[in-house]
């Protein structure tokens, strides 16, 4: 049974024991999101909440309640000062992390506490773990090194990635879900959406599965988000950014079969808030979603150039890039091969420049020729196609200066 | 809460202990069975429970001075605790009581070799689970808190099917019946993920014939299982199993058959299957979808998007607004047939020729706005899914239909890709 008992709901209790039952701290959290379920403003938590004072014990007769309060962080810096000690001994400091370039010296303005996978409840202490505003701090400061020109983009992704992990392990230890946490999640999950675009413009063989682990943890934050939403809801009340972080979850479940963790649209959708469902931006997403079933190219892609925000447009890419294939590969399939089709046509629909598309249709095992007007041409029915063997490559899409970022 | 005297109260107790015990001793199934069912609100418990509050804690004493009674009064002290407080309206603590004596319930049923007292193993579960929903509900109304009943519910559900499931004969086809429970526990929580593990418990069982176990459980399961097909989109599937529900289903228990032919209908509009009248529909009070078939019949994409924006919140939250939706090409189809049986009408040598133009028309006519570019786009998408049959002369700008079967049926089969 799993006995999630949480303690007080007011962070202005004085000092309180932390005495733990079996918890594995982790940043994955497996409450649902009910969405509207209430009319009430209520936590992040599923169980009642009960102080140690309480008279009232109806509640609790026949169930064995440890009475569980949650770590309050007095950690002041970055870093725990005993962890930063022990990894300038081991020299075990990522490159932010060297004063100097020293691989043994670090500094309480450069040192960010390192994710820790499993802690059992003996070992954390209040001083290791960061208070929310050192937190906000500390996000700030990860988040200022993403302009960072100095190391290759894989390298800052990494780095932010696993302090931003400790950051939300920070953030569920102490239980923490109010409005100042929505802002710190929002932020973690821009990091992930862009690090998930611009993780395709690297090479090396690390790509892949970097990029697969940021996906997963994308799906996980915005997955504590949405909790968190739920937590602070008021009555049928969205929060100000809600739609648009909520409309990046049928994004990425846009392809069933793409492998992404999640539950079906079908099942998510039911736990929306009307307010939701009729929001701007789950209407444009669902629109796209039908596009995108349907297979219809044009409109997909036009909408997308149009309409998208960029945190939508980032992790729309690789949907771009199979429709841009799907529609090659549809129009090799049925037009007429006495007519072959115009690139510049084709660039127009598919909302890229002329010399991308004659590359795509290259990679996708299909050759082009010139006709005698002097025309990039595809001519139709070969049946060399295949898919483009390049999973990563990214297309501009026309119309995507407009976007803010 | 009628007056009760002492003495009365004293022998109603005595008596219900008496018949539990006797129960136990005989293997009467059937008595057990009526004595634990609270949800039945029958007149004997009830008024069992009237004579509990008067006595209060003092019934733990009677059934302590007795050796009969106090070999199961680990089973029993909960059990009149949760009765009691299910008679006031305590729905909180009526659970958590009923939750021990269940718990201890299993317990003894371990103990018993034979499966005499499956059946009301499986009365407690199904009291389990709609007492949590109740006393749920009753949190969720009066104090806004969130579902925590319920899955503790689901818990022992899982340990009672893990128990049946690992057992052999009669103990092992009671587990069907759990797993129902645990399914309707599940999709009640939305924690629609924990089924398959329980599902593959079941479907490898190799040991005996899925069709050994009770037919109203195979039913049952089936509606389930088929759901999750619908869910996943595997229309294929879901067709098995939703038919199967139908069809094994007790025609006289309407509800039901209407239950699964709210599933059942979408799955077969997507494989192409239209029934030809409204008679299904209307017998079953399934109006949602009477416009979404006519707009399949008659090619009408405005209807059809009508239909799905009026009802779009119910199939939202049943979950089959998806399925719906991508009835869209299909109506397409139905849309090009038409136009082509118009023009062979007016000009039968030049009919397998659908000029862009002339769509573009058609949709207009359906308040649909299309460049010729995305009428381009829809006809390539129909003829590549095999849905129309030819090739699109673009630079004319017409599709140029195959002389024979222009417009293949999908024949069972989802629409291809």
């Amino acid at each position: 049974m799993n006995r999630r008992n949480r303690g007080s709901s007011s962070s202005s209790s004085s000092s309180r024991v932390s005495s733990y039952g079996n918890r594995q701290f982790s940043d994955n959290r497996r409450t649902q999101s009910g969405g509207g379920a209430t009319d009430y403003f209520r936590r992040r938590s599923d169980v009642p909440v009960k102080r140690n004072n309480d008279k009232d014990e109806s509640d609790n007769k026949g169930e064995d309640h440890t009475d569980v309060s949650f770590i309050v962080g007095t950690c002041s810096s970055m870093c725990p000062e005993r962890e930063r000690v022990t990894r300038e001994r081991l020299r075990d400091l990522a490159v932010f992390e060297r004063l100097y370039g020293n691989p043994s010296k670090s500094s309480t303005d450069l040192a960010v506490k390192k994710f820790c996978r499993t802690l059992s409840a003996a070992d954390v202490q209040a001083s290791d773990v960061r208070p929310l505003p050192v937190l906000e701090e500390t996000l700030k400061y990860l988040l200022s090194l993403l302009d960072s020109r100095e190391h290759p983009f894989e390298v800052v992704h990494d780095f932010i990635f696993d302090r931003t992990r400790s950051i939300r392990q920070d953030l569920s230890i102490q239980n923490l879900a109010n409005e100042r946490v929505i802002y710190l999640y929002e932020e973690m999950v821009k990091f992930h959406v862009i690090s998930h675009k611009r993780l395709q413009s690297c090479s090396g063989t690390s790509i892949s599965p970097m990029h697969h682990l940021n996906m997963e943890q994308l799906a996980k934050t915005l997955t504590s988000l949405y909790n968190i939403y739920d937590a602070n809801r008021k009555s049928d009340s969205t929060h100000e950014n809600e739609a648009e972080f909520r409309s990046l979850y049928v994004l990425l479940h846009l392809n069933p079969s793409s492998g992404v963790m999640g539950e079906p649209l079908s099942l998510w959708f039911r736990k929306l808030t009307f307010a939701l469902v009729k929001s701007k931006e789950i209407c444009f997403v669902r629109n796209l979603l039908r596009l995108y079933r349907m297979g219809n190219y044009k409109n997909f892609l036009s909408r997308i150039a149009s309409e998208a925000t960029y945190l939508q447009y980032c992790i729309s890419e690789p949907h771009i890039r199979e429709m841009r294939s799907v529609a090659v590969q549809y129009i090799n399939s049925v037009c007429y091969k006495l007519q072959p089709y115009s690139l510049l046509r084709l660039s127009q629909n598919l909302m890229m420049k002329e010399l991308d598309v004659e590359s795509l249709c290259h990679g996708c095992g299909l050759q082009t020729c010139t006709d005698s007007d002097g025309f990039t041409v595809l001519t139709t029915k070969q049946s060399t196609f295949r898919s483009p063997e390049d999973k990563f490559k990214v297309y501009d899409l026309i119309g995507i200066e407009r976007m803010k970022r | 809460m009628a007056y009760v005297s002492m003495g009365e109260a004293h022998r109603r107790i005595t008596e219900y202990l008496n018949r539990f015990c006797d129960a136990v001793s005989y293997q009467d199934s059937s008595t057990l069975c009526r004595l634990l069912s609270f949800s039945s609100n029958s007149p004997p418990l009830l008024s069992l429970a009237d004579a509990l509050n008067l006595f209060q804690d003092a019934s733990s004493s009677l059934i302590r001075q007795s050796d009969k009674f106090s070999e199961y009064g680990e089973i029993l002290a909960p059990l009149f605790r949760s009765l009691q407080s299910y008679r006031v309206g305590n729905l909180v603590e009526a659970y958590l009581a009923f939750d021990k004596f269940a718990n201890a319930f299993v317990q003894e049923f371990r103990n018993w070799e034979s499966a005499w007292a499956l059946e009301a193993l499986h009365v407690v579960c199904y009291e389990i689970r709609v007492l949590a929903e109740k006393a749920d509900h009753k949190e969720l109304t009066c104090n806004g808190k969130s579902p925590e009943k319920l899955k503790a519910a689901g818990s022992l559900l899982m340990k009672v099917f893990g128990l049946l499931a690992a057992g052999k004969g009669p103990k092992r086809l009671g587990a069907l019946y759990v797993t129902c429970q645990l399914f309707k526990t599940y999709f009640k929580l939305g924690t629609v993920n924990l089924c398959p593990s329980v599902i593959r418990s079941i479907e490898t069982a190799r040991i005996f014939d899925f069709e050994e176990f009770p037919r109203r459980d195979k039913v049952t399961y089936m509606y389930y299982t088929g759901r999750l097909e619908v869910f996943n989109e595997n229309f294929l599937a879901a067709d098995t199993k939703l038919s199967y529900a139908l069809q094994y289903c007790n025609p006289k228990r309407e509800g039901n058959i209407r239950m699964i032919l709210k599933y059942l209908i979408p799955v077969k509009l997507s494989i192409g299957v239209i029934p030809k009248d409204d008679e299904l529909l209307q017998n079953y009070n399934l109006h949602e979808y009477t416009k979404i078939v006519q707009a399949l019949r008659k090619g009408d994409l405005r209807l059809l998007r009508h239909a799905l924006q009026e009802h779009e919140d119910r199939f939202l939250r049943s979950g089959v607004y998806l399925v719906l939706e991508k009835l869209e090409l299909q109506v397409y189809q139905r849309l090009m047939k038409k136009i082509y049986i118009i023009q062979k009408q007016s000009d039968p040598a030049r009919a397998h020729q659908l000029k862009l133009e002339v769509i573009a028309k058609a949709l207009r006519w359906l308040e649909m706005d299309m460049d010729l570019d995305e009428v381009e786009c829809i006809m390539t998408i129909l003829i590549h899914k095999n849905l129309v049959k030819g090739y699109l002369a673009h630079k004319s700008k017409v599709v140029v239909l195959s002389k024979q079967n222009p417009f293949p049926k999908l024949n069972g089969k989802p629409v291809g890709s």
